[in-house]
């Protein structure tokens, strides 16, 4: 509950999915992202430059801007195509979620692993519709355009609210706050799950874990 | 030309005052993670732990009771499969003679381990009994359960004990010298530079509750709004609760927590939930859990049933044994706890009310000692004490006698018998009033059904209070019994009541911010579930469904805001409590001038004052500190003017402190004039004076700072207990004049239900099953022109009733789905037509509702 959760939806064609979700993700992550910290003696660092970029879309009439970060792009790619693929796979009327979530880690004592505690989840939901002619997916290019022109809006409203976000982290603790791992840029730690359809129950797993930590709980 | 140089060496050199890349960029200090408290994932179960670690007193307090009760566990196993298996009782019985050293003389002694069967015997004798190894492996594994709970919570309250230690700074040595609302405060201050809650920069008292009570808000409301199947009505025992901790458990397993429950985590409904949708569907799932529950209960229950008995005849034989009469002794009932709790009151605040109420209470189930019953006590007590006599006589003369066989038995078993006895006949000198003990004992408890007051000395009052109150054997014999019962009533009576179950969880459950998915009763909105006879008429929207039973809503407002005078409600309830302490401060200032009779606070404090017994309200109430001047004060005021304007002054600042609202220039004038009060009010003075300066003493220092000394906390909360007390009472007070004497179209559904089954026949006749005393109180004269008002009006509204039923059929099966009453099941077929005037709340039911038949 201790963190703050955002929905967004939308509604697609099949072919704008992939589009349509990176310009989101692309959107939430460029202003959850700094440049690579450099720290210096004294405890105090530098931030590097991030640079960015404008992505046409090939599929609607809207363009976006991302961190021209590659190996950004390529996670993103990774995730939103796997997203898609089970979305197409599925086989049920195409409603399926996909959520961004930051999160710290904490570090815990020895007994448990280190928790990863989330702050902000993103969640977006996708409604799949399918067109029959040439002329309905001319509108659809157009109306997708506007209606994720008005979603990053939304999202940039949200994010100037002045609201929780992780301290800046010395240096020992960079990794609990900030993904390191690309070369160019350094966002927040942050997390992608999908789900498809609005299927009710959890997966097992989570359940059987809540269920152990249930017993274990006073 | 050396112009256009210069210009050029210009840009030179700031070029080398930053140059790119270099060393002075814009450099930034990392505030870094000062603390570990901040952002914490499950704030629910941490506040739950830091309320627990506060309420066990301390780290190693709890840890050495968890050691403990480990140590118990495989005691009582051992000593069970021991005595059981490793004893030959046929030397014990001495029906066989010692075989290891036969002497020709018979005065052997026989030793205990002479008992005690060889090692390898006893071994034998276990590995050869499959049920005792049975027994024992399922106790291992529930052992092992517990070993590895307790170990994780070690580690999970030694992070909570340096969060004491090290953020609140309260070291734990003196820990149980703090209260929760000093230790709440200071939570409240951390919170704003730890961050602890990431939604709000500050959190409130209600937040850190709301997350404490999540579940126990829902249970509280669904037992007022008898949702849960815990009473019945029974052929034979009539009307009956049953409600044990096995039960409880269990409701709380299929709700809350359990594999598939309704809640997703500590802090969310499940959103399917949330969606009227497909209820139908998941009434359905709810339906076979629940089956499926019960049936491994009924699977379980022989298990369950052994530790049941064993652990009852382990805790409670000494006891008995030690003192008989604490069987006789009664206790509040877990059903009690439910139905006399506040939402948003934590255990010790619940536990500290009911305490203080215990002594007028087990009084009052006094008064209904069957007066056939103590005839044949009396005397079965003088048969058996007879020869108890005799044979202590004949032990006392020569010892010897304890050697007969049985002797030593009989003497106990008379002793316990006398003893048993003893405790059904009343204290010869004991004088029943019933009607002030009722008063006192709602001064704690609270709540209490309306048709009770009047009517103390129905044996209906007696039995209905005899539920919440019971007896500690009953107590005992239920929980021996809840195993058997339990699945019983899950798969018979709680599956039906599934779809209103899911209809209750989504009608009453709202989303806050900062806490999640909590009970919308918890909100304590007077505006949307505030019942129109409790003083909030005109205030609630709240249709019959959304009414909080008993005034639950507004008493619980008042019990918060009282608990916690930090806390700033919403305007409404604001509104609502500035009104109820105007009221109360101005009734107190007209009972000073002249008490007038329908002075509602003069006779609820009467009530108070009149009840002679030192034992009762007032020692608890007015044997404060001695730092309680302005008692004093009130008390001489007849004798010395001066004093008594002293302490008329004292009371004007006390009484204006009472409501921040009002306009305290028109109370200082009133006060100011004062004169000495006359002779017959002076109890009244000191008991105002006395509430006032509880309220003074609390609202001053609730105006300084949080870190106030430890004593003055203390002083602090049980000063809140009298105002809450007399604010309780007052609108006990209020709400039986406003349904006596104003039939309001809001009120009726409920009083008719209770003046039609309670008060009529009680009227016409004088009370039963009371032993009365000459000393009966003047206060049943007082209530009876009241009552035959009530009687007139009840008889008029059930014609009321009738007249309107045209549109009844209509709605009839509407309602007849939702419960209403707390304790008016039995006629709900009349209300259901009363309920027909309310139409205009119709649009406020839940849409779904319409459905249902």
């Amino acid at each position: 509950m201790n963190c703050r959760s955002e929905v967004l939806e939308v509604s697609v064609e099949s072919r704008q999915v992939d589009e349509a979700m990176l310009a989101l993700l692309h959107t939430i992550l460029l202003h959850r992202s700094t440049g690579k910290f450099h720290y210096k003696k004294e405890g105090t660092y530098s931030i590097g430059t991030v640079g960015s970029q404008d992505i046409d879309c090939d599929y609607i009439d809207f363009a976006f801007v991302r961190v021209s970060s590659e190996e950004l792009d390529r996670a993103m790619r990774k995730s939103v195509g796997e997203f898609k693929d089970a979305l197409c796979n599925s086989g049920s009327d195409g409603v399926g979620q996909i959520s961004l979530e930051f999160y710290q880690k904490k570090k815990s004592r020895w007994p448990f692993s280190d928790e990863c505690i989330p702050w902000e989840v993103w969640s977006i939901k996708v409604n799949v519709v399918s067109l029959a002619n040439e002329q309905e997916r001319q509108i659809c290019r157009e109306k997708v355009g506007e209606k994720l022109g008005e979603k990053v809006i939304n999202i940039v409203e949200v994010i100037n609210r002045h609201e929780y976000l992780p301290k800046m982290p010395t240096q020992s603790e960079v990794d609990n706050v900030f993904d390191t791992s690309l070369k160019d840029v350094q966002p927040y730690l942050y997390k992608i799950t999908y789900q498809i359809t609005d299927s009710l129950g959890t997966s097992v797993s989570t359940t059987m874990r809540r269920l152990i930590k249930d017993t274990l709980a006073l | 030309m050396a112009h256009f140089d210069t210009e050029y060496q210009r840009l030179e050199t700031s070029d080398n005052d930053s140059p790119p890349g270099g060393d002075d960029m814009l450099v930034h200090v990392p505030e870094g993670a000062k603390s570990q408290w901040h952002h914490i994932e499950n704030l629910d179960l941490f506040f739950q732990r830091v309320y627990n670690l506060h309420q066990k007193n301390g780290f190693t307090c709890m840890l050495l009771g968890e050691i403990f009760e480990l140590v118990q566990l495989v005691f009582v196993v051992a000593l069970t499969v021991f005595l059981a298996n490793c004893v030959d009782y046929d030397i014990l019985f001495a029906n066989k003679l010692v075989n290891h050293i036969q002497h020709e003389h018979e005065t052997i002694k026989v030793t205990l381990p002479d008992a005690f069967l060889p090692a390898d015997v006893c071994s034998a004798r276990i590995r050869d009994n499959v049920f005792v190894i049975f027994i024992m492996i399922i106790a291992g594994v529930f052992w092992l359960h517990r070993l590895v709970k307790f170990i994780y919570n070690i580690c999970c309250y030694w992070e909570i004990r340096s969060f004491y230690i090290n953020a609140l700074r309260i070291p734990m040595a003196d820990l149980p010298y703090f209260t929760w609302q000093e230790v709440q405060a200071r939570i409240i201050e951390i919170q704003k530079e730890h961050q602890m809650c990431i939604h709000k920069k500050e959190l409130s008292e209600l937040d850190i509750y709301h997350r404490i009570l999540r579940f126990k808000n829902y249970m509280v409301a669904m037992v007022n709004k008898s949702l849960l199947p815990i009473r019945y009505h029974h052929p034979l025992l009539g009307n009956a609760v049953f409600y044990t901790r096995g039960l409880k458990y269990n409701f709380e397993l299929i709700f809350f927590w359990g594999p598939g429950s309704l809640f997703e985590n500590e802090w969310s409904l499940k959103p399917e939930y949330k969606r009227g949708g497909n209820r139908l569907e998941l009434a359905g799932r709810l339906s076979t859990r629940i089956l499926w529950i019960g049936v491994a209960n009924l699977l379980l229950c022989p298990i369950i049933l052994i530790w049941q008995i064993l652990y009852a005849f382990f805790s409670y034989t000494e006891v008995i044994k030690r003192e008989p009469g604490s069987l006789g002794a009664r206790c509040w009932s877990l059903y009690g706890r439910c139905y006399l709790r506040h939402f948003n009151e934590l255990d010790h605040e619940l536990m500290s009310r009911l305490s203080k109420g215990y002594k007028a209470s087990s009084k009052y189930m006094n008064c209904f000692m069957s007066p056939l019953l103590t005839v044949v006590a009396k005397n079965v007590a003088f048969f058996a004490g007879s020869i108890l006599a005799v044979l202590i006589s004949l032990t006392i003369y020569d010892e010897d006698v304890l050697a007969v066989e049985h002797v030593l038995t009989t003497i106990t078993l008379l002793g316990v018998c006398v003893t048993i006895c003893r405790s059904f006949i009343p204290d010869k000198h004991m004088v029943f009033c019933p009607e002030q003990l009722l008063k006192v004992i709602l001064a704690h408890i609270h709540y209490m059904p309306d048709h009770w007051q009047g009517n103390a000395i129905a044996t209906e009052t007696g039995t209905k209070f005899s539920q919440l109150f019971q007896y500690k054997a009953v107590f005992i014999l239920e929980e021996l019994l809840s195993p058997v019962i339990t699945p019983f009533i899950l798969i018979f009576c709680l599956r039906h009541k599934a779809l209103e179950i899911i209809d209750f969880f989504r009608n009453f459950t709202v989303e806050v911010v900062g806490a999640g998915d909590t009970c919308s009763f918890a909100q304590m909105d007077v505006r949307q579930h505030g019942h129109p006879a409790w003083m909030s008429a005109g205030k609630t929207e709240a249709s019959i469904y959304q009414q909080a039973e008993d005034g639950k809503t507004e008493l619980s407002l008042m019990h918060f805001a009282i608990t916690n005078p930090r806390w700033q409600p919403p305007r409404e309830s604001t509104h609502f409590i500035s009104q109820l302490k105007g009221k109360v401060q101005r009734e107190a200032t007209s009972g000073q001038q002249g008490a007038l009779p329908e002075n509602h606070l003069f006779t609820s404090i009467q009530s108070i004052q009149s009840e002679s017994e030192p034992h009762s309200l007032i020692a608890n109430l007015l044997v404060g500190p001695p730092s309680m001047g302005s008692f004093q004060f009130g008390r001489e005021g007849h004798a010395a003017p001066q004093i008594s304007s002293a302490g008329g002054s004292d009371v004007a600042s006390a009484l204006r402190s009472l409501s921040p609202l009002s306009t305290s220039q028109d109370l200082r004038g009133s006060y100011t004039s004062t004169h000495p009060p006359r002779s017959d009010g002076t109890e009244l003075t000191g008991a105002r004076g006395m509430a006032g300066s509880g309220t003074d003493a609390r609202t001053a220092s609730s105006g300084s700072s949080a870190w106030e000394g430890q004593l003055s906390s203390m002083v602090l909360s049980e000063y809140a207990s009298t105002e809450m007390s007399i604010h309780a009472l007052y609108m006990h007070e209020l709400h039986k004049q406003h349904s006596q004497t104003e039939p309001a179209r809001h009120t009726w559904h409920r009083q008719e239900s209770d003046d039609s089954s309670e008060s009529v026949p009680e009227e016409s006749e004088v009370p039963h099953g009371l032993p009365r005393s000459a000393t009966f109180p003047s206060a049943s004269a007082r209530q009876h022109p009241y009552q035959e008002q009530a009687a007139l009006h009840s008889s008029g509204q059930r014609r009321h009733g009738g007249t309107t039923v045209s549109g009844g059929p209509r709605a009839a099966p509407r309602f007849s789905r939702l419960p209403m009453g707390g304790w008016a099941e039995e006629v709900q077929a009349v209300r259901h037509h009363e309920t027909v005037p309310e139409e205009g709340t119709e649009e406020e039911l839940p849409p779904q509702i319409h459905k249902l038949t």
